[in-house]
C-alpha cells in the first residue's frame, strides 16, 4: 500500500507558520511514517488566499489551515471566524465556545453542508492595530488604511478605518511602500515574530477581539478515504497546534508589552473605547438578523459572555 | 483551404481586433482610477474600492487584450534558432506546437468556467453542466461567491470577464493554427 | 517519481518547448498543465486559473503598464530629441564626445521609465543614425546603444526590481534606491571605456568638425533647458512615493500621466504618436503578464509536486559549498538560463527557490536584488537569446548587421561583469543610498 499525501496549505506566512502550524505537521510526519505524509504550504503559496476553499473543495489541496474569513468559506459562519468584534477575551474562549458550548456541532452541519470536513478549531491572540502613526483616541483611526480581516474591516470602517486585504506575505512592504497605514491583525507577539514591528512604529493596547478563532479543514472525500488510525493521528496533532498556540500567545502578549523595544504602547481611554464596544453590540444583531444559523451563534456568544460576566473575576472583570 | 477558413479567420480576427482594441484605452481607465486612490488618500477619506477594481481592471485589461496581442506578435519567442527558419518551417514547428498552447488555454478556461460556476454557488463536480443548466434555466443560484475584503464586491463579473478573455483567445490561437496550416500548403489567405 | 525526477523532466521539457520557438508563455503554459494533469491527481486542472487569481492579487504588478506606457510616450513623441541635441552640443568637441553624450542621455531616460526598451528606441532611432553620419565605428556606437539602454532597469523606476521586489517580499522604495548609485557607476564605467578607446583610436569617434561645434554659448545654455524635463517627470513620481504620501502604484500613474502631460504640452502628442503608445503598451503589458501568468502556474505545479525540495537539498545539501560559492553558483546559472529563458519567467520561476536561500545563507536581498538585475542585463544582451539582441536588430539602420550586433557587446558586457564584482565585493556600493535615505 502506497504512501498517503497531503497538501496543506495555511493562510499563515513562512514566519509565522513555523510556530502555529510546522511543529504539528513535523510530528505528524514522524509518526505516521510510511502511512501518511502531510506537506506543509504557506499563504499563497500554491492558491491564493482567496481561493484556499474552492480549492480544498475541488480537491487541489487536500487540508487547509484558515479562518473561515479570510477564506471566505461559503457558509454562514463565515462572519464569525477570524476576529469576530468583541466575541473572545481570552484565547481559552474559543475551545469553550466551541466544544461545551455547541459551536463545534454547527461548524460541523455547516462545512458537511458544502462538502468540507470541520477537523478542530482553536484560537489565537487577540486583535490589536500596529501603526506607523499613533492611535490615542478613536479620532486617530480616521483615514488609516489597515490591513485587516473581512468582517473586522466591515466593523471598523464605521470609524473611518479603511480596510485593505492584500496577500500576507506583502504586508511588510505594503506598510514601506506607503499602500498601508498599519495593521489589525494580531497581536503583538505576532508583530514581532513576523517583522511587522520592524515597520510600524505603535501597538494600540485596546482589541476588538481577544482571540482569533480559525480551523483546520479538509476535503471531505480525502478525510473519508483516511484508515481510523490516522484520522486520529490528524485530530491530536492539529489539537497539540491549538495547545502550542495557547501558551505560545499568551505569554509572547505580556512579555512583549513588558519588554519589547521596537513598539510604543498606546490605548484609547477606557470611557471612549466603550463606544466601540457598544457598537459591536449593534454590530452582533445586525449580523444575528441575516440568518437563523447566524441568530443561533450571537445567541450562543451573548449566552457565554453572560455567564463569564456572572462568574466573574478572573472570567471577565468589571 | 476550405472557404469557411477564410470567413472563420476573418471573423475571429475582425472581433479580438475591435475587443482588443477597446481593452487598450483600458490603461486610461487605469490611471484614472489610481489617480483618484492618491486624491481621495491627501484630499478626503481613502475609498475603499480602489485598490481591488484596479486589480480587476488589469485583469480584463490583459486577458481580453491578449488576442489582439497575438495578432500584434508581441508574444516573445525564444528565436535562437527559429529566428533563421523560412516561413514555411516557421509555419510547420507552429502548427504543432500551438497544440501546447491550445491545451494550455483550454485547461485555463476549463479552470475558470469551475471557479466561475463556484462564484455563482455550485460546489459539485460538473460545473460546465451546471453552468449551461444556468443558462437555460434548469439551475439555479446558490451562494454568490464575494470577495474576502471589506468592500465585498461579488467574483463572477469579473471570472466572467476571464472566461471570455480565454474564450477568445483560443478563437485567435485556432484561427493562427489554420493560417499556418495554410501557409504549409502554399495557399494565400 | 522522485522529486528530483520531476524537476528533471519539467525543466528539460521547458527548454525543449522553449527551442521550438514557441510563444514563450504557451510553452512554459503547456508544460505546467500537462505536469499538472498528469502528476498532480485531483483538481490539477485548477491551478493555472488560480494563478490568474494570484496574479491579480500582485498589487505592485499595477505599475507595469504605467512604466511601459511612459517609456512608449517618451520614445514615439520624440521628447528625447532637444535631451539629444543637448549632450550632441556640449560633448561634440571631445574623441568620442557624442557616444558618451549617448550615455548621459541613457541615463536620463532611464530616469523617466521602467524598462529599456524605450532607451534603446530612442537610442536605436535618434542617436544612432546621427553617430554613424559622423564617422563613429559601427560596432562601438552599437555596443554604447546597447549598453546604456539596460541602465533603464537599474535607475528607478524599474519594472525588474518590481518584479523581484514581489518575489522576494522587498521594498521596492529600497530596491529602487539601492540600483541608483550602481546604475551611475556603470554609467560612469561605460564612459570611462569609452574615453581611453578613442583616446587610443580616435578614429573610433571622431571630434565634430568645427562648424558644428561653434554653437553660441547662449544657445549651449538653452539648451541645457532639456535637461530640466527629465527631472521634473522623475522628482513627480519619486517625491511623493519616497515620501509615503503616495503609494507605489499611485506614483506609477502619476508618472504616467506626467509623461503625457509633458508630451501634450510639448505639442508632440499627436495622433500616430497617442495610437502606438496606448497600442505598444497594450502588446508588451500582455506579453508579460500572459508569461507571468504561466510561469505563476509552472511554479505552483513544480512547487506541489515537490521539486522546489530536491532543488534546494541540492543546493544546500549535497554540494556542501560555502555561501559565496553558492550566491557565484547563482549568478551563473542565471546567465546559463539567460541564454535561452525569458527573464520574466526567469524570475517568477527560478527566484523563488533562490531568494529564500540567499536569504537564509545571511545575504541581504536588497543588494541581491541589484546583483539578480545587472545579472539579467547581461542575459539580455549575450547572444543567442537576449531581448535587447533582438530589439537592437529591429530597430538599428540596416547597415548595421546581426554580425555587427553581436561582436559589439563583448567588452561592455565586460564592463558590466566587472561592475557586478566591484558591488560583489563592496555591497555598500548599493545599500548606502537606501540605508541613508531610510535611516537604517
Ligand atoms: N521579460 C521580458 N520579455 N522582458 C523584456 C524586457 C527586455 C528589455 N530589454 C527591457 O528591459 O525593456
Ligand atoms: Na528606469
Ligand atoms: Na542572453
Amino acid at each position: 500500500q502506497s504512501k498517503i499525501k497531503w497538501r496543506l496549505q495555511t493562510y499563515a506566512g513562512p514566519a509565522l507558520a513555523e510556530h502555529v502550524i510546522k511543529p504539528a505537521i513535523d510530528s505528524f510526519n514522524k509518526i505516521a511514517g510510511d502511512q501518511m505524509e502531510i506537506e506543509l504550504f504557506f499563504a499563497d503559496q500554491l492558491v491564493p488566499t482567496g481561493e484556499l476553499f474552492r480549492a480544498m473543495q475541488s480537491g487541489t489541496i487536500d487540508a487547509v489551515q484558515s479562518d473561515d474569513d479570510s477564506m471566505a468559506s461559503p457558509t454562514e459562519v463565515t462572519v464569525f471566524g477570524g476576529y469576530f468584534p468583541f466575541a473572545s477575551r481570552y484565547s481559552l474562549d474559543v475551545p469553550v465556545l466551541f466544544n461545551q458550548y455547541g459551536l463545534n456541532e454547527i461548524w460541523d452541519a455547516e462545512y458537511s453542508k458544502v462538502g468540507v470536513k470541520h477537523i478542530s478549531a482553536g484560537s489565537w491572540d487577540p486583535c490589536h492595530f500596529a501603526t506607523k502613526d499613533p492611535i490615542r483616541s478613536l479620532e486617530d483611526m480616521k483615514g488609516k488604511r489597515v490591513f485587516t480581516f473581512p468582517t473586522a474591516g466591515r466593523f471598523l470602517a464605521q470609524f473611518g478605518v479603511v480596510p485593505v486585504t492584500l496577500p500576507w506575505e506583502d504586508i511588510e512592504v505594503a506598510v514601506q511602500t506607503g499602500e498601508l497605514d498599519g495593521i489589525a491583525w494580531s497581536g503583538i507577539t505576532e508583530d514581532y515574530t513576523v517583522g511587522w514591528a520592524d515597520v510600524t512604529n505603535y501597538f494600540l493596547t485596546n482589541n476588538i477581539s481577544g482571540a482569533w478563532a480559525g480551523s483546520f479543514f479538509a476535503n471531505m472525500d480525502r478525510w473519508n478515504e483516511l484508515p481510523d488510525n490516522l484520522k486520529e493521528l490528524v485530530r491530536v496533532t492539529f489539537d497539540s497546534s491549538h495547545y502550542y498556540r495557547q501558551w505560545w500567545y499568551w505569554g509572547g502578549e505580556a512579555s512583549l508589552r513588558v519588554n519589547g523595544t521596537k513598539m510604543e504602547l498606546t490605548s484609547i481611554p477606557d470611557k471612549e473605547w466603550d463606544t466601540v464596544e457598544q457598537a459591536a453590540v449593534k454590530f452582533w444583531d445586525e449580523i444575528a438578523a441575516e440568518s437563523e444559523t447566524k441568530a443561533k451563534v450571537v445567541e450562543i456568544f451573548k449566552k457565554y459572555n453572560s455567564d463569564m460576566v456572572k462568574a466573574g473575576r478572573p472570567y471577565r472583570y468589571g | 483551404m476550405p472557404s469557411w477558413t477564410k470567413s472563420y479567420i476573418r471573423f475571429v480576427d475582425g472581433l479580438n481586433r475591435r475587443i482588443g482594441r477597446f481593452a487598450m484605452y483600458g490603461i486610461f481607465a487605469l490611471v484614472g482610477v489610481l489617480l483618484w486612490s492618491s486624491i481621495s488618500k491627501t484630499f478626503f477619506d481613502p475609498s475603499l474600492w480602489t485598490l481591488e477594481i484596479a486589480q480587476f481592471l488589469m485583469v480584463a485589461y490583459y486577458i481580453i487584450g491578449g488576442p489582439y496581442s497575438i495578432q500584434l506578435g508581441s508574444n516573445v519567442r525564444m528565436d535562437l534558432f527559429y529566428g533563421n527558419w523560412s516561413d514555411r518551417k516557421k509555419a510547420c514547428y507552429d502548427a504543432v506546437t500551438v497544440l501546447m498552447l491550445i491545451f494550455f488555454l483550454g485547461v485555463l478556461l476549463y479552470g475558470g468556467l469551475s471557479s466561475m460556476a463556484y462564484s455563482f454557488g455550485y460546489f459539485g463536480k460538473e460545473p460546465i453542466g451546471f453552468l449551461f443548466g444556468l443558462v437555460i434555466g434548469t439551475e439555479e443560484l446558490g451562494h454568490l461567491e464575494r470577495s474576502p475584503t471589506a468592500w465585498r464586491p461579488y467574483l463572477w463579473p469579473i471570472k466572467l470577464v476571464m472566461c471570455i478573455g480565454f474564450f477568445m483567445m483560443l478563437l485567435q490561437v485556432s484561427s493562427e493554427l489554420i493560417k499556418d496550416i495554410a501557409k504549409i500548403r502554399g495557399e494565400e489567405i | 517519481m522522485s522529486y528530483e525526477l520531476i524537476a528533471i523532466l519539467m525543466f528539460s521539457s521547458m527548454m525543449l518547448m522553449l527551442m521550438t520557438g514557441q510563444r514563450v508563455f504557451g510553452a512554459i503554459g503547456g508544460v505546467a498543465v500537462i505536469a499538472a494533469l498528469a502528476l498532480w491527481g485531483t483538481g490539477g486542472s485548477d491551478i493555472p486559473f488560480s494563478s490568474a487569481m494570484k496574479l491579480m492579487k500582485w498589487y505592485p504588478l499595477l505599475t507595469l503598464p504605467m512604466f511601459i506606457f511612459m517609456g512608449y510616450v517618451l520614445s514615439e513623441s520624440k521628447i528625447a530629441d532637444d535631451l539629444y541635441k543637448m549632450f550632441h552640443v556640449w560633448m561634440g568637441p571631445v574623441p568620442g564626445g557624442l557616444a558618451i553624450g549617448t550615455i548621459g542621455l541613457m541615463v536620463l531616460i532611464s530616469a523617466m521609465n521602467g524598462l529599456s526598451v524605450a532607451g534603446m528606441a530612442i537610442g536605436a532611432t535618434i542617436a544612432l543614425p546621427e553617430l554613424l553620419k559622423r564617422g563613429y565605428d559601427k560596432k562601438m556606437v552599437t555596443g554604447v546603444i546597447q549598453a546604456g539602454s539596460s541602465l533603464g532597469i537599474l535607475v528607478p523606476p524599474s519594472v525588474v526590481l518590481v518584479l523581484y521586489a514581489m518575489i522576494a517580499r522587498q521594498p521596492v522604495g529600497q530596491l529602487w534606491l539601492a540600483g541608483v548609485v550602481p546604475g551611475l557607476m556603470m554609467a560612469a564605467m561605460f564612459v570611462a571605456y569609452i574615453a581611453v578607446r578613442c583616446r587610443f583610436n580616435p578614429k573610433l569617434g571622431p571630434v565634430l568638425p568645427v562648424e558644428e561645434r561653434t554653437v553660441p554659448l547662449a544657445e549651449k545654455l538653452r539648451l541645457l533647458q532639456a535637461g530640466i524635463l527629465p527631472i521634473v517627470i522623475f522628482a513627480s513620481m519619486m517625491v511623493p512615493f519616497i515620501n509615503g504620501w503616495t503609494s507605489l502604484v499611485e506614483s506609477s500613474a502619476i508618472g504616467a500621466m506626467a509623461a503625457f502631460l509633458a508630451a501634450v504640452l510639448k505639442r508632440r502628442m499627436t495622433r500616430d504618436v497617442f495610437e502606438v503608445s496606448v497600442r505598444q503598451t497594450l502588446a508588451i503589458s500582455c506579453m508579460f503578464m500572459w508569461i507571468i501568468l504561466a510561469a505563476l502556474g509552472f511554479g505552483a505545479v513544480f512547487d506541489g509536486l515537490g521539486a522546489v525540495r530536491a532543488i534546494e537539498n541540492l543546493f544546500t545539501e549535497q554540494l556542501g559549498l560555502d555561501p559565496w560559492m553558492i550566491l557565484i553558483l547563482m549568478q551563473l546559472s542565471f546567465l546559463v538560463m539567460g541564454t535561452f529563458l525569458d527573464d520574466t519567467a526567469m524570475l517568477v520561476i527560478v527566484a523563488p527557490l533562490y531568494v529564500p536561500l540567499v536569504g537564509a545563507l545571511g545575504f541581504d536581498l536588497i543588494w541581491y536584488g541589484v546583483l539578480y538585475t545587472i545579472t539579467t542585463q547581461i542575459a539580455y544582451m549575450t547572444p543567442p537569446f537576449g531581448y535587447n539582441l533582438f530589439l537592437m536588430r529591429a530597430m538599428a539602420p540596416p547597415e548595421i548587421t546581426l554580425r555587427d550586433i553581436y561582436g559589439s557587446i563583448l567588452p561592455f558586457v565586460c564592463v558590466m561583469v566587472l561592475a557586478l564584482g566591484l558591488i560583489m565585493a563592496f555591497p555598500n556600493i548599493a545599500l548606502w543610498l537606501p540605508h541613508y535615505v531610510y535611516g537604517l
